[in-house]
């Protein structure tokens, strides 16, 4: 199936770009006039993937994340990329309550409202160069 | 994002507007602890109706609360979350805090 739309963008990893990363995403999106409450579980996950590149990926130091949205008729493929430390053990970073800086009062639930709000999920990391999310979501009820 | 703070008997209201992510939540956390300490208070209830919208910084965020409050003995509630706030809520172990 041919996208119907697509975007890129990119911005650095200053916290306040959170917002605007889960504006953008939704507004992307709304094009497809999706119900409500997909909307607000897409916004979630952006919100959750650009907050991990920030706080895990840069560690709170500057660098660049791209997002990028891919829009099908009946879904949306969404990727946010940063070009940080990477992870080490995925499979641990996607366990439920984990968290590797605990003393930021993180609840350690990143991965799993990705994985819950979204269609799927899938993440790619490499040590030393980066970590790439990406989500799929569909825009109805099935 | 703003707070708002009303004292009721033993119990800080703290009434949140705005949105709850990784930014603003650092600055919540310190208007929230230094209120609770500076008040004759032990309980807290959230008031989350102005919120809208609210990612895991805001499980963070009231997990966090709810170890300061019951470290003085007191109690926690979690007051008029909006239906996707309760379906953040419901995903963690804060959901029976609510009132």
């Amino acid at each position: 199936m041919q996208p119907v739309n697509r975007m890129r963008t990119e911005f650095i990893s200053k916290s306040v770009n959170e917002g605007f990363a889960r504006v953008v995403a939704a507004s992307f999106v709304a094009q497809a006039d999706p119900p409500i409450d997909i909307l607000a579980d897409i916004r979630t996950a952006v919100s959750e993937a650009v907050t991990n590149a920030i706080i895990h990926g840069y560690e709170d130091k500057e660098g660049i994340i791209v997002m990028e949205c891919v829009l099908y008729n009946d879904r949306v493929e969404i990727t946010v990329e940063d070009f940080g430390k990477g992870i080490e053990d995925i499979e641990k970073a996607r366990t439920p309550l984990y968290t590797s800086k605990p003393e930021l009062e993180r609840s350690g639930m990143g991965f799993t409202i990705m994985e819950t709000f979204m269609d799927s999920l899938t993440v790619e990391s490499v040590l030393g160069k980066g970590t790439k999310v990406h989500m799929t979501k569909q825009l109805e009820y099935r | 994002m703003d707070v708002r703070f009303k004292r009721d008997g033993m119990t800080l209201v703290v009434s949140i507007e705005g949105e709850i992510d990784h930014h603003t939540s650092s600055l919540l956390k310190e208007k929230i602890d230094s209120r609770f300490i500076m008040e004759p208070v032990k309980n807290m209830i959230i008031d989350l109706s102005g919120v809208t919208f609210m990612d895991s910084a805001g499980i963070g965020l009231i997990m966090g609360r709810m170890k300061r409050v019951s470290s003085v003995g007191g109690k926690i509630s979690i007051r008029n979350p909006k239906p996707e706030i309760i379906k953040m809520l419901r995903m963690s172990n804060i959901y029976n805090l609510i009132i």
